[in-house]
């Protein structure tokens, strides 16, 4: 059963060094940036300032405050449909053709100080940090890639979730327009279609079931820029999610959620790309929501996830999850829900000093993403962008405060073992 | 020596997984013994078939980190 | 090398339980069984002393002055204990070593398994498992001291099978050579294929059910909860968030509990529908039901409270074997624990 209704294709130029010019644009491996050009958030009256700049690998620098990563994309079919929502039309159907140009080894980071702007109390967002050199450098991917910094201050008075779009708006466009430097330039023999061909029935189904969290203004996830807080289990195109129609506006635990960039990159899907044909079919996508706030809320989307995979014919599931706390209660009551029906489970978790925070029988095979817990050594970097209050200058810091620092979407390598 | 307990809660899944072998789900996070929703008599008789469930469970042999329902 | 020694009221000297408010001291040289910790080879140069009371009830701030003194003396290794089956001693012992791991000082305890220092040391400590009571001191003391000493010289030490401590329980972030999403799906492919493997092991500390009550119909039941349910007024003060205490309240001549003689101080759920009836969350209108058709024998007269939000699971482990004692020895058989 294929369950992709387009056959998207991603061509992924590699730029190894972004230097200042008069034009942007790309040159090998190299990305001019013209910064009058990149000026994305002066047409912003939600935002007081929108200042971008560019930080290297090594570069003795914190990032912190930052809310979202973004990989650099551009519909090279159709700019005008680049990232549905904050910026592009949005359309259930991709298009007859649809190509992305992506940006390798660069990455829009968004920084926003909420709290200094009055919009949270101290504590409520937890500090978020990329270090791009130091004992932390290697804890957030983001420490690895050449970064695009926008750093954002919320005009006086605005509401909350007008200046996250602002932001979020921001961000987008300049992720599209630094890719748009590729426009009309041939691909890197790297084209990467996103196909899964029909397969030998025999192979066992197996579905991806992607958790996300929505719960209000700095804590959503967005589907073509409108919130998911109603999302209930559904069957998605995977292509969606390397399209940029599932973006990230959540702020808070930045080691343990999800940036806009890992759903870009949608590990889990590539994962069972690879074998698609080998040694199982993959079945489907389910976009689930996690953080439920009651315990029947919880109970019945796990239900309801597994009588989804269940239709799609799945023996197995590959669960994700968002974020740590009674969350992880919703990834155990799904696992335990499909194993139930016969479908046999893997999901990936985070861990803390005291082991997992839930945990059902039924979940005998659980991929570890690290111990949010584990403290990184101190450092006091050359400069600071986002903003010092909050950056943990000179303390150890843990891993979940750094961005991604513990995906549990799945695309990075970092785990935990026994000591 | 060890003193049987049954739990009464809500969330039976963290009952289990911190190790609770007598555990009987409850009615809500904010009264797991209670039903704001029945009339006064109706939601007395509840609790009484509740209790009932919590005492029958003491007196039975369980597995580890077994869950009962109160039957509606 | 520099040694810190931490102990109790009651092994500092002061006094045994009518001592356990005691504040916290700093004393030169090796008190009580810190003199078996030099006849075996460790000289300890500083004791530190806090009533377990005091650090139970006044954590924050007596957890501060004995870090400030160990921050100031800057110990090579740190011995807290042995505190054997003692709960709260325990407690005390892991607390403090939590912390002064986060100073990257190596520490030593040693205390039953199942005691909830293990649990507050978040594997920060090396704790060597011992008996029950003080009788083991004999064996106890030459294995900390091993152990003590070799870490104060910044010798690696073993695993917890070889040396004979308690396994650490701690997960150390490792980068691996693929992504979690190919892992996942390789552990996948593997259990579909009849192999279960796991990153994870499942909690491991788990309790056997108690066999069942023989006969309820004669048996004394006890109501606990951690709803945070107490008489209305709140008398005691009980927290509504990291409560360090849990209180007791009679029942005798009570039948149920009322809207105005009882409310629930939780901060962690809308209380609004517990306050208009306490029993939708420590049933005790229906508990009497059930003994007057002679279902239970009886109720035991007081019931038990906390309030379980943001209770760190070694503090909740405390309370739990705290009130264990307390009515196993009121002969009490049985326990309906309610949560939110």
């Amino acid at each position: 059963m294929s369950s992709t209704h387009a056959d998207l294709a991603i061509a992924t130029f590699a730029i190894d060094e972004i230097v200042e010019g008069t034009q942007t644009g790309r040159d090998g491996t190299t990305l001019i940036v013209s910064p009058p050009q990149l000026a994305v958030g002066a047409g912003e009256p939600a935002l007081a300032e929108a200042t971008v700049e560019v930080v290297r690998p090594g570069d003795r620098v914190r990032i912190s405050n930052v809310c979202d990563a973004v990989v650099p994309d551009v519909r090279a079919d159709d700019p005008s449909r680049t990232f549905p929502g904050p910026v592009g039309t949005a359309d259930d159907h991709l298009g007859a053709e649809p190509v992305i140009h992506r940006l390798g080894g660069v990455c829009v980071l968004t920084s926003c100080d909420w709290e200094g702007a009055g919009y949270v109390g101290p504590d409520e967002l937890p500090a978020s940090i990329v270090d791009m050199a130091g004992p932390g450098r290697d804890r957030s991917p983001f420490g690895d890639t050449t970064n695009v910094v926008l750093r954002c201050v919320p005009a006086p008075g605005v509401p909350v979730g007008e200046a996250d779009a602002a932001m979020r708006r921001a961000g987008a466009t300049l992720a599209r327009d630094l890719a748009s430097a590729t426009l009309g330039h041939t691909p890197d023999d790297r084209t990467l279609p996103v196909a899964f061909p029909d397969a030998d029935p025999s192979l066992p189904a197996v579905c991806a079931i992607v958790q996300v969290a929505s719960e209000g203004p700095l804590v959503d996830t967005f589907l073509d820029g409108a919130h998911l807080r109603d999302l209930r289990p559904r069957a998605i195109d995977p292509a969606w999610l390397y399209a940029g129609r599932i973006t990230n506006g959540a702020y808070d635990w930045p080691g343990v959620r999800n940036v806009t960039a890992a759903y870009q990159e949608a590990a889990v899907i590539g994962a069972l790309a690879a074998v698609h044909g080998t040694s199982l079919r993959f079945a489907g996508l389910i976009l689930a929501p996690g953080y439920l706030d009651t315990a029947s809320a919880k109970r019945a989307s796990a239900e309801a996830s597994a009588a989804l995979a269940a239709a799609m014919g799945a023996s197995g599931a590959v669960c994700t999850t968002f974020s740590s706390g009674n969350s992880h209660t919703d990834t155990m009551l799904t696992v335990r829900a499909l194993e139930r029906r016969g479908v046999a489970t893997v999901a990936m978790v985070c861990e803390t000093n005291g082991g997992l925070t839930d945990h059902v029988d039924e979940a005998d095979c659980l991929i570890s993403t690290g111990n949010e817990d584990e403290l990184v050594d101190p450092w006091i970097p050359d400069r600071v962008i986002g903003g010092e209050a909050g950056a943990r200058i000179g303390l150890a810091t843990p891993t979940v405060n750094y961005l991604s620092g513990c995906t549990q979407l799945g695309n990075d390598v970092w785990t935990a073992v026994p000591a | 020596m060890q003193i049987p307990t049954v739990f009464i809660t809500a969330l039976p899944t963290i009952a289990q997984m911190v190790g609770a072998n007598r555990v009987v789900r409850g009615v809500a996070i904010t009264h797991p013994t209670g039903d704001p929703s029945l009339a006064a008599g109706d939601e007395a008789a509840l609790r009484i078939r509740i209790l009932e469930r919590a005492a029958d469970m003491l007196g039975t042999e369980v597995d580890p980190r077994t869950v009962w329902e109160v039957d509606a | 090398m520099r040694v810190v020694h931490y102990l109790n009221q009651f092994f500092a000297g002061f006094g045994a339980e009518e001592a356990a408010g005691h504040e916290p001291v700093r004393l030169e040289g090796p008190q009580g069984p810190g003199r078996a910790f030099a006849a075996a080879g460790l000289h300890v140069d500083v004791t530190i002393a806090c009533g377990d009371d005091r650090f139970a009830l006044d954590e924050a701030a007596s957890l501060a002055t004995l870090l400030a003194w160990i921050d100031e003396d800057a110990p090579d290794v740190v011995i807290a204990g042995p505190s054997f089956g003692s709960g709260r001693y325990g407690y005390a012992c892991g607390v403090l070593a939590r912390e002064v791991a986060r100073r990257r000082i190596p520490v030593v305890l040693a205390m039953t398994p199942d005691s909830p220092g293990v649990l507050a040391a978040e594997g920060g400590a090396y704790i060597v498992p011992t008996g029950a009571n003080v009788a083991a001191m004999r064996h106890t003391v030459p294995v900390m001291t091993g152990l003590a000493l070799r870490l104060a010289a910044g010798e690696t030490v073993g695993t917890a099978g070889d040396e004979g401590y308690l396994p650490r329980g701690l997960r150390v972030n490792v980068r691996a050579d693929d992504d979690a999403a190919t892992r996942a799906v390789g552990a996948l492919v593997a259990k579909l294929g009849g192999r279960v493997t796991t990153e994870i092991a499942p909690p491991a500390d788990r309790v056997s059910p108690p066999p069942p009550v023989p006969d309820l119909a004669h048996a004394t039941v006890a109501l606990v909860t951690e709803a945070g349910c107490v008489p209305q007024g709140n008398p005691d003060r009980l927290p509504t968030r990291h409560a360090n205490v849990w209180l007791r309240y009679p029942l005798d001549g009570v039948a149920s509990l009322s809207a105005d003689g009882y409310e629930t101080v939780h901060a962690g759920f809308d209380t609004t529908d517990a306050n208009l009836d306490p029993n939708r969350l420590v049933p005790l209108d229906a508990a009497r039901a059930l003994v007057d058709a002679g279902r239970i024998g009886t109720l035991h007269e007081e019931f038990f409270t906390t309030s379980g939000v943001d209770t760190p699971v070694a503090v909740a482990a405390r309370f739990g074997q705290e009130i264990a004692a307390e009515i196993r020895n009121a002969g009490v058989d049985a326990v309906i624990l309610t949560g939110t």
